[in-house]
């Protein structure tokens, strides 16, 4: 854990965790294709670590059930996060480490989109430009120092 | 906003025009006292505050960021230019001379500051030529300009360049002669700061060793003024305030690196570099054209004058670096007298070479490199043990220093081009004398540097270069 | 819509996505690179096309562009390694003879003039390299050029004059020419409201077609001094107006376009997973200044991820090969029904 000193917002808010999803039979029967949901999405992305914090996205807010959308029938997902304070330098790295899970965790045939809810950040357009630049996002992900930060986002903490 | 520092400066990684409270992502160390704990709010004016738990609101402190915080880093470097805006300005100056002038009316003349202007021969070129003025006149107007705000001297950089340039001789040579590993060939001019600052950030420990040890006239005259002039006048260094007029904003990074900082006296060789174009800022805002100033007699005494005659060197606009060494090699080491130096242009006009041969072979291969795009084939041929020289007088700008960043322009590209055109024209108008020539030369090595090559004139006239890492703090890579 | 594309071929081999494809000169190779850091080059064999050749281990990163010498005897590739490698095949086989270097981070774009005598480079680091290649095959930069405010995606040639676009995610596109010593801009286009992906001229030169995120489609013009239309010019360069959007049609990003010197056809791949041609209508009234296009073909789902690149056969009309996200390139025959 990095010193708090560093930490650009030393005091965040906290929030409960959302309890685990009630498995449904038809789930657990093979037979049926399930379709995804808001929910399951969610399931996905709240326990993305945040990279300051030993938090997870959801206990710091930043990911919340209601802001995330699927169009099954068009195979688009949309995610909206909200960084913790308006300035903060780690929302493209946030935003990278949603982006990630989504594409490693999802079929291909979605289309991703990894947006920052209007109005909470400062360099909101700039960041969102950067997370839809599948280039960029493909380029960040072979540098090595990068990648591994994001990992430790993804990683399940014990 | 346009960024004013030499292209080389502007690639990439180097250049993003962030500002630092905003984007900059150097960590800052935050003083912290213990056992505070509270909520941070954000006032809608973007100020933060700390709310205690008694409720009380206690405004933070914004991080500041050095200009060296921002030289260590390899992050960006229009945070930089952001600091030197604020730390390397004319608006500095004025502030200086201000508390001068208060002190004098509270009559405490030992809170004055001794303030020494020293001008380069381009930006007083650059302002001869948007003036329509002689380069003398103009050399006494500034004079006079800079007196009646309050300056005490105002010197000249073409006197400290001879020492720059005596020692780049000598350095040059005993490469040539040495099979010392750590002072390579070709040996780099190292007078241009975008090169250095270039250099040091990209190509690290490739290159350096190739960069000449050599200090700029800037930096020589910097030595010269908080050294012996400090004590001829029997002013401490952080009582005299040192401000050079210069044709390129890279100069302000130059000023400010650590190497040419006293940390007994805290304070810098030279306090605050101001350009050309700055210098028609501040006449702007005095309203006064230099055509309209009080011309003052020049401070000869670190001035390159004869009689009433300004002098510079042979060799063109940026110092003429090549010429000399080459002369001074041919003389040296293969007792050849070169009369003249023939340039022969190569792929651009901006990438020249110059060769002596003897008894039909070729003994000196030297060259000019000026401009990002020369620089980067010659860096990539010595990458390649490809390169063919002995010497290499590299310049950030094309067309070298009287076209500086720095420089007065008028904004409109064929106006901008004459302006040049002129400049060019005035600066090799004037008489040339070598470094040899110079009568003060002899006795300041002698009174004040006790000699040459002692430990005392290496740390007058010679720097060292430090590479940047590469920044691996994965939280601060930009993608 | 009255034609169609027709799947001709399906290339699997990729080990990640492909971005690229580029034909060689004479249309007989097919070059791809993608992801896994290796060029393929593919070929008609009988009545299939197979994988003649794989080129790997030079890059250590993404192989992000390819493309083909005028001559057809090199190739150079671009990688998000930061380096342009030259591949030449003088002993038979390919190999890397050069490696230019100089960028500072990923090189997004390689274009060979059409003289040979010139490649360009584009890269995140926001500048557009020109390199020169002297008679004993090195490669010298020529030029630098930092006019961009933001990573340069794309590079392309005019077909016959030394003139250079370039496309970026600052939203405009740019125009290059050498002058007085030095290479210059010579005209900002903007207009697209997002990052510009793909450029591509028309094959009189006299016409650019551009695509980008915002999901257009643009096509700009060439106005001269002097033009019947009016429209103003400074000094002696040209001014480039657009002269028509092509929107609504793409779903998502449009990530390439290229205009077929041979039909005039354009073509674009989308993030949509689709690949759409577009047909300029003859009898519109006024051409020059309101040229209107009509979409003639779709291949829905043409692949099953983003198509990143299309490319038009130089020599067989109607031919055009595509590569995608899934790794997959593909050839296409577009039939006029």
């Amino acid at each position: 854990m990095s010193s708090p000193d560093r930490l650009q917002n030393a005091n965040p808010q906290l929030y409960g965790r959302t309890s685990e999803r009630e498995v449904t039979p038809e789930e657990l029967n093979e037979d049926v294709e399930d379709a995804i949901d808001a929910r399951e999405i969610f399931d996905l992305v709240r326990s993305i670590n945040d990279p300051e914090h030993p938090l997870t996205l959801e206990e710091l807010n930043v990911i919340e059930q209601s802001r995330i959308t699927v169009d099954e029938d068009n195979n688009h997902v949309s995610v909206e996060f909200t960084p913790t304070i308006p300035h903060c330098s780690m929302a493209t790295l946030i935003g990278l480490s949603i982006r990630v899970k989504l594409l490693r965790a999802l079929p291909t045939r979605f289309k991703v989109d990894v947006h920052i809810t209007p109005g909470t950040h400062q360099s909101e357009h700039a960041v969102n430009k950067q997370l839809a630049d599948k280039e960029r996002v493909a380029a960040a992900l072979e540098n090595q120092h990068l990648l591994e930060v994001v990992n430790q986002c993804l990683s399940t903490r014990n | 906003m346009a960024s004013k520092f030499s292209g080389v400066l502007q690639l990439t990684d180097l250049d993003d025009f962030i500002t630092p409270s905003q984007e900059c992502i150097k960590p800052v160390k935050v003083e912290k006292t213990a056992g505070e704990v509270g909520k941070i709010k954000i006032h809608n004016d973007g100020s933060y505050v700390q709310v205690a738990q008694t409720g009380e609101e206690v405004k933070l402190q914004k991080a500041k960021i050095t200009l060296n915080d921002c030289l260590a880093c390899s992050g960006c470097i229009t945070s930089a230019e952001a600091v030197l805006i604020t730390q390397q300005s004319q608006d500095e100056l004025y502030r200086v001379l201000q508390q001068n002038t208060q002190a004098a009316q509270d009559g405490e003349t030992s809170q004055e500051k001794l303030v020494v202007i020293s001008i380069s021969p381009q930006s007083r070129t650059s302002l001869a030529a948007r003036y329509n003025l002689s380069s003398l006149e103009t050399a006494r107007k500034l004079t006079g300009f800079f007196k009646q705000l309050g300056a005490h001297y105002v010197f000249d950089t073409t006197f400290t360049r001879d020492f720059s340039l005596q020692e780049s001789q000598r350095e040059f040579v005993q490469r040539f002669q040495g099979n010392d590993a750590s002072a390579p060939l070709p040996m780099l001019a190292s007078a241009c700061p975008g090169w250095i600052c270039y250099a040091e950030k990209t190509h690290g420990e490739y290159v350096l060793p190739y960069i000449s040890t050599t200090k700029s006239p800037q930096q020589v005259m910097g030595s010269l003024v908080k050294d012996h002039f400090s004590k001829q006048q029997g002013k401490p260094p952080d009582q005299i305030y040192h401000v050079t007029v210069m044709p390129c904003f890279d100069k302000k990074l130059e000023a400010s690196r650590e190497d040419f900082y006293s940390d007994v006296y805290r304070t810098r060789d030279v306090d605050c570099v101001i350009t050309s174009g700055e210098v028609e800022a501040m006449l702007e805002k005095e309203g006064i054209s230099l055509v309209d100033v009080t011309p003052a007699d020049l401070d000869t005494m670190f001035s390159s004058t004869s009689g009433a005659e300004l002098l510079s060197h042979s060799g063109g606009g940026s110092g003429g670096y090549l010429e000399h060494i080459f002369r001074y090699a041919a003389r040296e080491l293969f007792g050849q007298d070169v009369q003249s130096v023939n340039y022969k242009t190569l792929r651009n006009k901006d990438f020249k070479e110059v060769t002596l041969e003897v008894e039909g072979k070729v003994v000196l291969k030297f060259a000019l490199a000026y401009g990002f795009r020369n620089i980067q084939n010659m860096v990539q041929k010595i990458k390649r043990g490809k390169s063919p020289y002995h010497f290499v007088e590299v310049m950030a700008c094309p067309s070298g220093c009287l076209n500086g960043g720095g420089q007065v322009r008028i904004g409109d590209k064929e106006a901008d081009k004459d302006l040049l055109t002129r400049a060019e024209e005035l600066y090799s108008a004037l008489p040339v004398r070598t470094p040899e020539e110079n009568p003060l030369l002899e006795s300041l090595y002698s009174e004040w540097l006790s000699g040459r090559d002692n430990e005392k004139a290496r740390r007058m006239l010679h720097t060292s270069y430090h590479p940047v890492e590469k920044m691996t703090n994965a939280l601060a890579i930009k993608w | 819509m009255c034609s169609r594309l027709e799947a001709v071929a399906v290339l699997e081999g990729h080990q990640d996505r492909a971005w690229t494809v580029a034909w060689n000169p004479t249309g007989t190779v097919l070059a791809s690179s993608g992801g896994d850091k290796t060029i393929r080059l593919w070929g008609r064999e009988g009545d299939s096309w197979v994988c003649k050749t794989v080129l790997e281990d030079s890059h250590t990163r993404t192989i992000r562009s390819v493309c083909w010498s005028p001559c057809g005897t090199y190739l150079a590739s671009g990688s998000f390694d930061a380096t342009t490698c030259i591949w030449d095949r003088k002993s038979g086989d390919y190999e890397c003879s050069a490696t230019l270097e100089g960028h500072e981070n990923e090189v997004k774009c390689v274009a060979w003039s059409p003289s040979g005598q010139l490649i360009a480079t584009c890269s995140r680091d926001k500048s557009v390299w020109i390199w020169e290649v002297s008679e004993d095959e090195d490669y010298e930069c020529a030029s630098v050029l930092s006019l961009h405010t933001q990573d340069v995606k794309h590079v392309t040639w005019h077909p016959h004059k030394e003139i250079l676009a370039s496309a970026s995610y600052d939203d405009t596109i740019k125009l290059y020419r050498e002058a007085d010593d030095d290479w210059d801009c010579l005209a900002t286009m903007e207009g697209h409201d997002s990052t510009v992906w793909g450029v591509c001229f028309d094959q009189s030169g006299e016409r650019l077609a551009s695509c980008s995120e915002d999901k257009t489609l643009k096509i700009w013009q060439e106005y001269l001094p002097g033009n019947e239309a009016g429209i103003q010019t400074q000094g002696s360069d040209p001014t480039w107006k657009c002269v028509c959007t092509l929107s609504g049609y793409h779903k998502r990003t449009v990530y390439d376009v290229k205009w077929c010197h041979q039909t005039g056809l354009i073509a674009t791949a989308a993030g949509d997973d689709c690949i759409r041609v577009f047909q300029e209508d003859e009898s519109s009234p006024d051409r020059r200044n309101q040229p209107q296009f009509s979409l003639t073909a779709t291949a829905e789902q043409a692949h099953s991820q983003d198509v990143n690149c299309v490319a038009w056969n130089p020599k067989e009309p109607g031919l055009l090969a595509s590569c995608s996200d899934d790794g997959v390139v593909k050839i296409w025959r577009y039939k006029e029904e």
